[in-house]
């Protein structure tokens, strides 16, 4: 069981990372993905925090788990929970977010942005581009592991089962992929026209080990986490994490034109009362 | 659909096309809309023909190898997309599954050039380039949001696959009053007449070289703008009489220099002998052009109305 004390460490980080992310979105005057970064943020601090061995003052050890964020589109969300480990500085990422020559891109770029693992936001390629990190480390007997975050909608393309067939096969323990498990799309809902269901039976499927979570209960993330089966594993893992694509602010919740959007100085004011009523547990259900 | 025209102001081409389509399903019924997830603009015609209304999730070369299908027993699919992920991930099956067997496949696509935004992963500079390269393949370039009504309605009668390529898809400068002009696959449009030289452009590249080309006439220099938006099959007259009247041609397109519509001008001019007395190319030279705005970017690599200007005084010097 995870201790209390390290849930509210993370928790409290993940309510300061709510908020960094709202501000960033308001004072920028494009879009920003902010559906699909709300509900990846408290799996984020679960690993940038908690889970995986990393040193922002060390970006090249050998030794550390790599991470590779294969819905590139949640950059931002990956660069403030870096941010807040000590890798960037947050007024930086705001002045220069999506402007040009900025580092900090719409999508990450591994070439500009030094402490990003791999460049992505051509949905569907990451998994297979960790498949081939988690097969290096095992050549190289390397004791570290590789995370590969998904969304769930990514999952449609095949690329992503190819890429988890190979890693069953090769029975590649020190693999662990995370889906955002947030039942949007882009456009649509899960069901509307794909049907991701029954989705752990699919990834158990291609001879993986699967953990279902609430990927907004910081103790269970934990839990999930502490738990990883050793990087000898005869399967790969996947944390299905269940999500809520807007989590914290009642108007992007579960609202499809939430996906990518500008705040407002109105909306971003309404958002960050809803995430902190939210913290405090003072809100009522959306 | 009734609207005032203005030169140069905007409006989005994802809508007319959501649109266009919706009339096409009424008076159609082998009209399919395809999209992986990127369907926002197809929402009447999913609602009026759900049946005829497929979306993959994020699965662009699913929603290719499905729309071949749908054609091989007579039906005419469009697929809505993103321009990279519609190009490249299903490139193979635009080629083998598509072309090989010369399908009537609509492949609309919108972020051309560097007008995304979202960096190198969804800029779309190697497009024309690869599906120009593909048998059978027609590939068109269209800037104004109007034009691409039109063309819609005139595919239906297009037996052939079919690339069209859009600018940004949600703000497009409108260049041409709607029904003051036909269009024609393997034609163009002389936007501007001049006598000094040609800029030939597409897509939102023309409005840039009408913009250059007004600065340049009050400077006494006047310059012809083509709007080449048919880039595969080319239209080999109106590039003559260009290189007559004008002997000196620039290429502007936001796409890779190499490879884009400079290149297919350059075979025709290797093929047929011809030779202007200059030519020149202004477009995205072989880099990840990265973040930033299509202006901002068409600036940073040299090909914005400002450079064109620059280009052409010295070409003419
Ligand atoms: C190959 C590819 N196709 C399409 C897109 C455009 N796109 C960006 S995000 C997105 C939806 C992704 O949904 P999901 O993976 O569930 O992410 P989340 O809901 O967590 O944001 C789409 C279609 C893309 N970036 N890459």
């Amino acid at each position: 069981m995870a201790d209390p004390k390290e849930v509210k460490r993370l928790e409290e980080l993940a309510y300061e990372m709510r908020k960094k992310l709202i501000n960033l979105c308001g004072a920028y005057d494009g879009v920003v993905h902010i559906g699909g970064d709300l509900s990846m943020t408290d799996l984020l601090i679960g690993l940038y925090h908690h889970g995986m061995r990393v040193d922002p003052s060390d970006i090249k050890s050998p030794t550390r788990d790599r991470f590779l964020l294969s819905k590139g589109h949640g950059a931002v969300c990956m660069y403030i929970a870096m941010c807040l480990r000590g890798y960037f500085d947050y007024d930086e990422i705001v002045k220069t977010y999506g402007r040009l020559d900025s580092a900090y891109g719409m999508h990450p770029c591994k070439i500009q942005l030094p402490g990003v693992e791999c460049s992505t936001g051509s949905l569907g390629q990451g998994l297979a581009i960790a498949v081939g990190l988690a097969f290096s480390a095992r050549q190289r007997k390397e004791a570290h592991r590789v995370f590969c975050m998904m969304g769930d909608g990514e999952t449609c393309e095949g690329e992503v089962w190819e890429a988890a067939n190979t890693a069953g096969s090769y029975k590649l323990g020190n693999l662990v992929g995370i889906i955002d498990r947030n039942k949007q799309l882009m456009t649509s809902f899960d069901g509307d026209y794909m049907r991701l269901e029954p989705y752990a039976d699919k990834w158990r499927a291609f001879n993986w080990d699967v953990v279902e979570l609430d990927g907004h209960d910081m103790g269970q993330i934990i839990d999930a986490l502490d738990n990883l089966p050793p990087i000898t594993n005869e399967k790969p893992t996947v944390l299905i994490a269940s999500t809520i694509k807007g989590k914290g602010v009642s108007f992007m919740e579960k609202n499809v034109g939430w996906h990518a959007g500008a705040l407002s100085k109105e909306d971003t004011e309404k958002a960050i009362a809803d995430i902190e009523a939210d913290y405090a547990g003072e809100r009522s259900a959306a | 659909m009734k609207m005032t025209f203005n030169f140069g102001s905007f409006l989005s081409a994802r809508s007319v096309v959501g649109e266009t389509l919706h009339e096409l399903g009424q008076k159609h019924n082998n009209v399919w809309a395809l999209t992986a997830d990127t369907g926002g603009a197809l929402a009447t015609f999913k609602k009026d023909f759900p049946d005829r209304f497929i979306d993959t999730g994020v699965a662009e070369q699913n929603c290719a190898g499905i729309a071949a299908g749908l054609a091989l027993e007579g039906n005419i699919p469009f697929i809505a997309g993103m321009i990279p992920f519609m190009t490249m991930r299903a490139c193979e099956q635009n080629r083998t599954a598509i072309c090989y067997q010369d399908l009537p496949v609509r492949f609309i696509g919108t972020g051309g050039g560097l007008t995304s935004g979202g960096g190198s992963t969804h800029n779309a500079m190697e497009d024309i380039s690869i599906m120009k390269s593909l048998v059978n393949m027609t590939v068109l370039s269209i800037g104004d949001p109007n034009m691409i009504r039109d063309i819609m309605i005139l595919s239906m009668d297009y037996p052939h696959p079919l690339y069209i390529r859009l600018a940004q898809g949600k703000k497009d400068r409108m260049l041409y009053e709607p029904g003051t002009r036909t269009y024609k696959i393997g034609e163009g449009i002389t936007a501007r007449d001049g006598k000094d030289a040609t800029i030939i452009a597409h897509g939102e590249m023309v409005y840039v070289a009408l913009e250059a080309a007004k600065t340049l006439a009050a400077e006494g220099i006047e310059v012809r703008v083509i709007d080449m938006y048919s880039i595969k099959p080319l239209n080999k007259n109106l590039l003559l009489k260009a290189v007559k009247e004008t002997r000196n041609i620039v290429v502007l397109e936001d796409h890779l220099m190499e490879g884009g519509l400079a290149s297919v001008i350059a075979d025709a001019f290797v093929d047929g002998n011809i030779y202007p007395e200059n030519f020149k190319r202004l477009g995205i030279p072989q880099v990840f052009a990265g973040f930033g705005s299509g202006e901002e970017l068409r600036k940073k690599y040299g090909y914005d109305d400002t450079a064109t200007v620059a280009v052409i005084k010295q070409m003419l010097k």
